[in-house]
């Protein structure tokens, strides 16, 4: 029975780990020089003293860093601004993916909070009610929450969140100059937060500049489910569409469905035109530095929390990628950057439902 | 010679068998000490023992599910090796296992077929093999169905099928082990008059039973077992029953309890037209009225799942009556939980002592104070008094003669013998006014048995009324005063000690009514 | 707008991607309903197909070489079954438990085999659509049925296949035998741990397909967790199936067909909260679920491991 139980145990154990890979067993990757000589790093500290302490950030997220969209903008970001503040030693970061699992996601976030980060992010709104309870009992740590505009009160907790019914807005306009068919498809995941936001625009943008046109709207309750985003997808196309857009990771399978039947796709979150560049029109895509950078500036200054943020089109958080695979008409790529302009300078205005 | 050297299924005859200086150890037991054994065609040789005597160690090492570590085998008179069931049936050795080794959603031709060569390669040849079961049936006069589902049959038909699998596997030689156990009187009389039609015809026959009449009737010799060693083997007309009893327990055993007399007094339990339904939603009981008296012993008689369960769990108030009343002592207790009609002092031995009797994972102690640890002296307040607690079992261990290392010793420990003695031990210490006992020597050797019953007797003299739920027709015999025959949920007819009989017995179990029957009510 | 659902388009529509839907369940359950006919339970799956389904992108993303990737998902999900085997047969290990571990197992090596070899969500060409001359050319019927890729007609081959082979070879016999009744099969020599480790082999091999029906022939990507569950629903659909090729294949296209019509519900502008559209599959196959376990009985050992003696 022993070594039963004992086996079960190892299986298990070898399970989450594995599970768990890519995470804090990860910051060798991105942390240079952590294994190096213990002599090279006390010379180091003692011939550059204080300045040499680099910025530490930890980022936990509930999909991937390559999702293609959501976590993968949040990687993204972060590699620009190291790259901004001048390299691993002056901003490291490590990050723990595939947290779907809240209590994990918890467990880890406790985890960083214990070992000296300067600012530690949940990104994820699933994360929320653990971020409440642990941010308190770290007053000296910083922490960052999105998307969401609540810091709970909190005085070092940080909210981020974008509007990305902005980008969608924008995406809609370039939809509906394109649509042939007048039928427009959206494969969104579950109706709620930032995908919803988006498609709201989305559909804000399409009727805004042809109200003649159908937009048929498909959440498929799920995050993860690429075979079913690629049926709504299939479905979508049956019913017509000749445009097709969607938010979250699980579109890559939507995005196959219309290469295949050669009908356009709008992204977002992060730029998906490797996937399909015949056919990808444009990505909204999101640059969290500019929050990032921000937030970064105030921890410095001994501000730990307690603002909101927001990326958009006016600030640069959102920025409107054009595919260069796909030859966009002029007409429509100036009605775009017209339209971007027209949201930054308030000329462009609409009401979300 | 080569003609009479083939038995009727084409099958060489095996003129002897014998099994040398067996030796079997397991961790602390030895279960096989020495014994020699040996079996010649056209006889039936009984092994009797108690439960854990070695005859099932003995058995299954010439089936081949065990490995001896000493001894050897020959057949006839030439050594062989057996190292699994495969090598046994490939020398024409074959088992009826107690437990029907049959698969109830198979139908009879695919057991037979199963684990054998197909002549269609990884096809099925099953009417091929219903062809030769029909053939072999006809051959034994065994009445079978090739076509139908095992979950179909009777218990009795389902031990031909048992049988058919040996013969179709080239059986010459075969062991049954306790094949009665579960057959009506008139099942066993059917499979007395196939063994001795086998026997006839040259096929050797090992009947293990501790059933002593049994072993009498249709054995040609006999070999007791007791405690891993062989006690002796004799042809059965030189012994006696009481010669063989005493052999097996390896003292003098009294056979028939003595009964004593007791006066019948009030009704203590009564059974007004009570309905309910089995597990399967099926009807469980129809209507049965029945009471039960102090200072009487009422047997249930019947073949397993015409009710017996249900009315056993009904009267306990572990399943719920569909109609009809109980009645303890005057009182309506239909609609009370079980609890509650404890604390009239209703006690009640279950079927499945393992299961519902004890807790395997508690200590004797614990489970001897299962029904009153929420009373005064064991507990106050909702606070366990341990002391009284182990005091209490220490005695009861005492008295009722529980063989445990220590009153700690966890339930699942004991042999059954000892769990029915610690449920007894509970059930009866607290002075009860009526018992439902079912089946309550199941499983246990002579010994245990004979001090189940001489419990129960002993609780008559003391006036309880006592309801005996048996399958065991010899037990509900020795100790009722009447007799209620179990039919399909209904009650064929209650007989009185006096005019049982256990042919009169059997046909009532079959469900066959006795006009000459005398109906006592009341 | 309701009437909208019962155009032809769409009732093509439902239909075609009803079939497609079911084709990994297929190859997914009845896998499992061998292994469970031979009385292990295994909650593995899961785990497999994440394997298979990231074997199968991985070869034929570096070689180009479609059917090669489908072998070596095959193997990937075989060896799986080989080491699930060794721990439910040899070491009795509680098969629900164990299970979970494989789940997570595959899970995790997945993720891990796609982070380190490929690293970014990529594309391949997968199995194409398959044209029968005449077949596919039948109005309606040709675009429901024969305008699939191979691994779809793979999976509703394999389901008479399954049948005939529980039922009418010996290998189904001592398969059905040793799932009811172990010790029966024992005593008559069949080899109970080889019926096991067939069945649990055979499952892990076909949960591998499954996983490559996913990555090489309906979806064309890999990316994290993308069977999003769909293993756990095959083990259910075994139970909905009450253990028949033919109740799974019920079971798979009933609740694909539903996903399907759900989808559209959703498109056609149907005024149903997606909320309640997206949970429309699982209610209903509860409620059939609920309406036909009476008569459903599973295989007496399953989930209890076997040992000569107590």
């Amino acid at each position: 029975m022993k070594k039963i139980s004992l086996f079960v145990t190892f299986i298990l154990a070898l399970a989450l780990a594995l599970s768990a890979c890519g995470a804090p067993a990860e910051p060798a990757v991105e942390e240079p020089a952590a294994t190096e000589a213990p002599a090279e790093a006390t010379e180091a500290a003692a011939t550059e003293a204080a300045p040499a302490e680099p910025f530490r950030v930890a980022v936990v997220m509930p999909s991937t860093i390559n999702d293609l969209a959501f976590g993968q903008s949040m990687y993204d970001a972060l590699v620009r601004v190291q790259e901004e503040m001048g390299g691993p030693d002056a901003f490291e970061f490590v990050y723990s993916e595939s947290m779907f699992v809240v209590d994990d996601a918890a467990a880890a976030i406790r985890d960083y909070a214990t070992q000296d980060f300067d600012l530690i992010i949940a990104h994820g709104s699933q994360y929320g009610s653990s971020l409440q309870e642990i941010a308190p009992d770290f007053p000296d740590t910083s922490f960052a929450w999105g998307t969401t505009v609540d810091t709970f009160g909190l005085p070092n907790v940080f909210a981020y969140e974008a509007a990305s019914h902005e980008g969608g807005y924008v995406n809609g306009v370039i939809a509906a100059s394109l649509s042939k068919s007048n039928v427009i498809g959206v494969v969104g995941p579950i109706e709620t937060g930032d995908a919803k936001l988006y498609v709201d625009g989305f559909k804000a943008g399409v009727t805004a500049t042809n109200p003649d046109i159908t937009v048929n709207v498909n959440y498929i309750g799920s995050f993860s489910d690429v075979a079913l985003a690629s049926e709504a997808a299939t479905t979508h196309i049956a019913a017509g569409a000749d445009v097709l857009t969607g938010s979250a990771q699980m579109v890559t399978g939507a995005i196959g469905k219309a290469d295949e039947a050669g009908v356009l796709w709008l992204g977002t979150q992060s730029s998906q035109a490797s996937l399909a560049p015949s056919i990808v029109v444009a990505t909204q895509v999101f640059h969290w530095e500019v929050v990032l950078m921000e937030i970064i500036a105030l921890v410095n200054e001994g501000t730990l929390g307690g603002q909101s943020f927001e990326i958009n089109l006016e600030n640069g958080g959102e920025v409107i990628e054009f595919n260069d695979g796909y030859a966009l008409p002029d007409e429509v790529k100036t009605l775009a950057e017209t339209t971007v302009q027209g949201i930054i300078d308030g000329s462009v205005t609409f009401t979300l439902p | 010679m080569t003609e009479s050297n083939k038995l009727p299924s084409g099958q060489t005859r095996i003129d002897s068998l014998e099994m040398l200086n067996i030796t079997k150890r397991f961790p602390g037991v030895l279960a096989s000490d020495h014994v020699n054994f040996d079996v010649k065609s056209g006889e039936v040789h009984a092994l009797l023992g108690e439960n854990g005597a070695g005859k099932s160690t003995l058995m299954k090492i010439l089936y081949g599910l065990y490995h001896p570590d000493e001894g050897e085998i020959l057949l006839n008179d030439k050594p062989v090796s057996i190292a699994s069931p495969n090598d046994s049936i490939g020398l024409g050795i074959g088992m009826i296992h107690q437990h029907f080794m049959l698969v109830p959603t198979l139908t009879v031709a695919e057991n037979v077929a199963l684990g054998l060569p197909s002549t269609r390669g990884f096809m099925t040849d099953l009417d091929q093999v219903s062809k030769r079961i029909l053939e072999l049936a006809k051959i034994y006069s065994l009445k079978i169905d090739p076509d139908a589902y095992i979950w179909q049959l009777s218990v009795g038909q389902q031990q031909r099928v048992e049988i058919i699998k040996a013969l179709y596997r080239g059986a010459a030689l075969l062991i049954l082990d306790e094949p009665t156990a579960v057959l009506t009187p008139q099942e066993v009389d059917e499979l007395f008059v196939i063994m001795r039609q086998m026997v006839k015809d040259g096929h050797g026959l090992i009947f293990i039973s501790h059933k002593l009449h049994e072993v009498v009737e249709i054995s040609n010799r006999v070999t007791v077992l007791r405690d891993g060693r062989k006690i002796g083997t004799r042809p059965t007309s030189e012994v006696t029953k009481q010669d063989l009893a005493n052999w097996m327990v390896g003292r003098e055993v009294g056979f028939i309890p003595d009964r004593g007399v007791v006066d019948r007094g009030e009704a203590r339990l009564e059974l007004n037209n009570i309905s309910c339904s089995s597990d399967r939603g099926t009807p469980g009981l129809r209507g049965v009225t029945l009471e039960v008296c102090s200072g009487e012993i009422l047997g249930i008689a019947g073949v397993s799942g015409n009710g017996q369960r249900e009315l056993a769990e009904v009267i306990a108030g572990l399943r719920k009556a569909a109609s009809g009343q109980v009645v303890l002592e005057g009182q309506d207790v239909t609609g009370l939980p079980p609890a509650a009609r404890a604390d009239r002092m209703l006690s009640y031995i279950p079927e499945e002592r393992m299961r519902d009797g004890v807790i395997r994972e508690f200590t004797v102690a614990e489970n001897m104070v299962l029904r009153e640890h929420e009373k005064r002296p064991y507990s106050r307040a909702g606070f366990l008094n341990l002391g009284k607690i182990s005091r209490h079992a220490d005695e009861l261990i005492k008295r009722f003669h529980v063989k445990t290392p220590s009153r700690d010793t966890l339930a699942k420990n004991l042999s059954g013998g000892n769990i029915q003695k610690v449920v007894l031990a509970r059930e009866i210490s607290r002075a009860p006014r009526v018992v439902i006992a079912a089946q309550p020597t199941r499983g246990l050797d002579i010994g245990a048995t004979e001090y189940v019953r001489e419990q129960l007797l002993e609780q008559r003299r003391n006036g309880v009324a006592i309801m005996l739920i048996s399958e065991d027709l010899d037990e509900i015999l020795a100790l009722s005063d009447r007799i209620a025959v179990l039919y399909e949920g209904r009650v064929m007819d209650i007989v009185p000690r006096e005019h049982a009989t256990p042919e009169k017995l059997g046909l009532l179990m079959a469900g066959v009514h006795l006009e000459e029957s005398v109906s006592v009510v009341k | 707008m309701i009437t909208d659902l019962f155009s032809t388009t769409v009732l093509i529509g439902i239909l075609a991607s009803g079939i497609r839907l079911a084709t990994p369940y297929l190859y997914a359950a009845i896998g499992e309903t061998f292994s469970q006919k031979s009385g292990v339970l295994n909650l593995g799956v899961e785990g497999q197909m994440l394997i298979g389904s990231f074997a199968a992108f991985y070869v034929a993303f570096t070689t180009g070489n479609l059917w090669l990737g489908l072998l070596v998902a095959m193997i990937v999900g075989a060896l799986m079954g080989l080491v699930m085997a060794f721990v439910t047969v040899n070491l009795h290990a509680q098969q629900g438990i164990s299970g979970i571990g494989f789940y997570l197992f595959g899970l995790g090596l997945s993720d891990l085999l796609f982070q380190r070899l490929i690293g970014n969500v990529e594309t391949i060409k997968g199995f194409e659509k398959i044209y029968i001359p005449g077949l596919s050319d039948i109005p309606g019927i040709g675009q429901i049925l024969f305008n699939q890729n191979i691994l779809v007609y793979g999976a509703y081959l394999l389901v008479p296949l399954a049948w005939f082979v529980l039922n009418k070879t010996t290998l189904g016999l001592k398969i059905r035998a040793v799932g009811e009744n172990p010790d029966a099969a024992d005593s008559l020599g069949v080899s109970v741990a080889r019926v096991r480790y067939f069945t649990i082999v055979l499952g892990g091999a076909l949960s591998g397909i499954a996983g490559a029906s996913l990555s090489i022939a309906l979806l064309n990507v890999f990316q994290q967790n993308m069977t999003s569950g769909l293993g756990f629903i095959a083990v259910a659909l075994v139970y909905f199936g009450a253990w028949k090729p033919v109740g799974v294949l019920g079971g798979a296209l009933l609740f694909s067909m539903v996903n399907s019509l759900q989808l559209w519900i959703q498109v056609l502008g149907i005024p149903i909260p997606s909320d309640i559209a997206v949970m429309m599959p699982y209610v209903l196959t509860i409620l059939v679920l609920v309406a036909t376990v009476s008569r459903v009985r599973a295989p007496s050992a399953l989930t209890k491991p076997f040992e000569r003696d107590e």
